[in-house]
């Protein structure tokens, strides 16, 4: 029985493991034939898929095929940064709303509806974003930014369909916002009531108190929090791939540029990818692949080390 | 003048059935708000005469209530300047419930409430509109465990400062020189001010609470079993830097230890299941005490 127990354990990290070995196995003619110029040439290239494959350094591929991912590191930081740089300050003034501001009853609600934010499929916000959010930002917002912040160039026009890079990163802002609030919220909560006391027996007011006396001791948690939301922005599919407008071997040149990411780049290309008759397409994207998972399971592995170590208990959506 | 000293001296017998004079007291002080503001500050240092103490707060008939629960019942007693007063009793016996009532810090939590009349300088804490943080200001507080606050040490005594007053850089430094000499600590922290307070060890982070405490200047100190997490050394410590400091504060002290009461107060209030026993003079407290029970406890037959 305890055996029994053991393998049935033992089938999760094993997979992981499986996965990750296998699609190294499978990425590995790829690896080898783009090279390090994989990560820095702006080339997406399939070739021509319905001429004869010819044989290049001892691979096969189709003539002109050429496989450089840059636009989709740029796209992928990029959408990743800005949807961080929204989502902190709004999770950790939500979760300082919620700690402090709001009690009982009140606050299990709003933190419930706080947490359904992360429980909405991100086909829902990718759906909601094109018809709702796009038209919101075209018409409305990204012309006033154009006009208020023109005077850099990152943020003047053309401000384009609303597909793009801004858009992105707002909804990912959108999904990545309770993982941060959530967590924060909860260690603020667990911090030793003596210390409000004594920040209060001083006469600080509540907000002085939790932004000098114990937001700086959720300083790990709040690293540990970033990070796990970095993980699933970088790993967001879905959402990003019907917002960002799929752009091919192009670096955004303004914030509303159209992007692609690497996670929303391989569902993407996939279907063409698979008519490549020597496979190489599909290694190549494999490696996009294979870096993604190294890259997510770094950054996981990191958060729950610092939470971990920060003492919360730790939380899974 | 003379009048009010000598009262705060005549009350101290009769603490525990001081009704009719409190009212006599309580009169005396609301004339004297009507003229100059009421307080120590008034007498010339000549004039401070030893063994006359001034009432520096006046507790009047004070219920406290955790929700439903009655912790204090029907407390009366004066807390006097520049003396240690002392509250002990057994755990639960609503000791540092009192305490916490003078700088109303319980009003952190919203069922807890406190009925009756606190009156410092003759003014009722207790009165609804009060601003908690210049009483706060004014009252002091050290906890039990030391709270240094995640930031340096010169900034856990800044942090106070600069809630009240605009100081010049130079005048901060040297009020955080100033409270942390009073505080006996200058000399083990003077050369790493930018230290984490989280550093020190727990007897140094406590005279650190106690620094960061009297930055703010207050006129009272709050100790809350200060040295109960200490080890003897620090307790030592501490006790010596409470008789160094009542010369400048009204202090008031609750522990759960009675020679810490017996050696570091002047005056020393006995609490039983939220009443106050008995108060008096520590030295007839703990040489003749009047009720059984508070001869029971400090002889250790329970508690």
């Amino acid at each position: 029985m305890r055996r029994a127990l053991a393998l049935l354990a033992g089938v999760l990290p094993a997979s992981l493991m499986a996965v990750v070995l296998f699609l190294a196995i499978y990425a590995w003619p790829a690896i080898r034939f783009n090279g390090i110029g994989f990560a820095f040439e702006n080339t997406w290239n399939l070739g021509n898929l319905y001429a004869n494959p010819v044989t290049i350094a001892g691979t096969q591929i189709q003539p002109g095929a050429h496989y450089g991912i840059l636009f989709l590191i740029v796209g992928t930081l990029l959408s990743t940064a800005i949807a961080l740089a929204l989502a902190l300050p709004v999770g950790i003034g939500a979760a300082i709303f919620l700690a402090e501001a709001v009690k009982g009853r009140f606050r299990l609600v709003v933190s419930f509806f706080v947490e359904l934010l992360a429980a909405i499929p991100s086909v829902v916000y990718g759906l909601w974003g094109i018809v709702v959010l796009i038209p919101f930002l075209s018409r409305n917002v990204f012309p006033f930014l154009a006009r208020a912040l023109g005077v850099f160039p990152v943020f003047a026009g053309p401000t384009g369909s609303g597909y793009g890079l801004l858009t992105s990163g707002i909804l990912l802002s959108l999904m990545i916002v309770p993982l941060i609030g959530a967590t924060l919220r909860d260690a603020l909560v667990g911090q030793p009531a003596e210390l409000r006391e004594a920040a209060a027996a001083i006469g600080a007011t509540r907000f002085e108190c939790v932004w000098s006396v114990l937001l700086p001791r959720t300083r790990t948690v709040i690293i540990a929090s970033t990070f796990l939301a970095l993980g699933r922005a970088l790993g967001e599919t879905m959402a990003v791939l019907m917002v960002s407008g799929n752009a091919l071997n192009y670096l955004p040149q303004n914030i509303y540029a159209p992007i692609s990411t690497m996670a929303a780049f391989i569902l993407s290309q996939l279907d063409s990818a698979l008519q490549d008759p020597t496979g190489m397409a599909v290694r190549s994207l494999a490696e996009i692949a294979l870096i993604l998972a190294v890259i997510s399971l770094l950054i996981n592995v990191l958060a729950r080390v610092l939470l971990y170590a920060a003492g919360v208990k730790r939380r899974s959506f | 003048m003379r009048e009010y000293q000598e009262a705060g001296r005549r009350f101290l017998p009769g603490a525990l059935s001081p009704i009719p004079f409190v009212a006599e007291l309580r009169g005396m002080m609301d004339e004297t708000r009507e003229g100059p503001p009421a307080g120590h500050s008034l007498f010339p240092a000549s004039e401070k005469i030893e063994a006359t103490p001034l009432v520096k707060i006046l507790i009047r008939n004070l219920d406290f209530y955790y929700d439903d629960f009655r912790a204090l019942k029907d407390i009366s007693l004066p807390i006097y300047d520049k003396e240690v007063t002392a509250f002990i009793g057994p755990s639960g016996c609503g000791k540092s419930t009192l305490l916490r009532v003078l700088n109303r810090i319980y009003e952190l939590y919203p069922k807890q409430r406190a009925e009756g009349e606190v009156l410092m300088d003759g003014e009722n804490i207790l009165a609804p509109g009060r601003d908690l943080n210049l009483l706060r200001a004014k009252v002091g507080m050290v906890f039990q465990k030391p709270t240094p606050f995640p930031m340096s040490i010169y900034d856990n005594i800044a942090f106070g400062l600069r809630l009240y007053r605009h100081l010049s850089r130079s005048e901060r430094d040297d009020r955080i020189e100033v409270a942390l000499r009073r505080a006996a600590l200058w000399d083990e922290v003077g050369d790493k001010l930018h230290a984490s307070g989280l550093s020190l060890s727990g007897g140094q982070q406590q005279r650190l609470c106690i620094a960061r405490a009297i930055a703010v200047e207050p006129e009272v100190l709050l100790l809350d079993e200060p040295a109960s997490a200490l080890d003897p050394i620090s307790t030592q410590r501490i006790e010596e830097l409470i008789a160094e400091l009542k010369s400048d504060y009204c202090i008031v002290l609750v522990t759960h230890n009675m020679q810490q009461a017996a050696r570091a107060s002047d005056y020393t209030g006995f609490l039983y299941l939220g009443e106050l026993i008995e108060f008096d003079d520590t030295e007839r407290i703990f040489t003749h005490p009047k009720d059984a029970r508070t001869e029971d406890y400090i002889t250790g037959r329970f508690g």
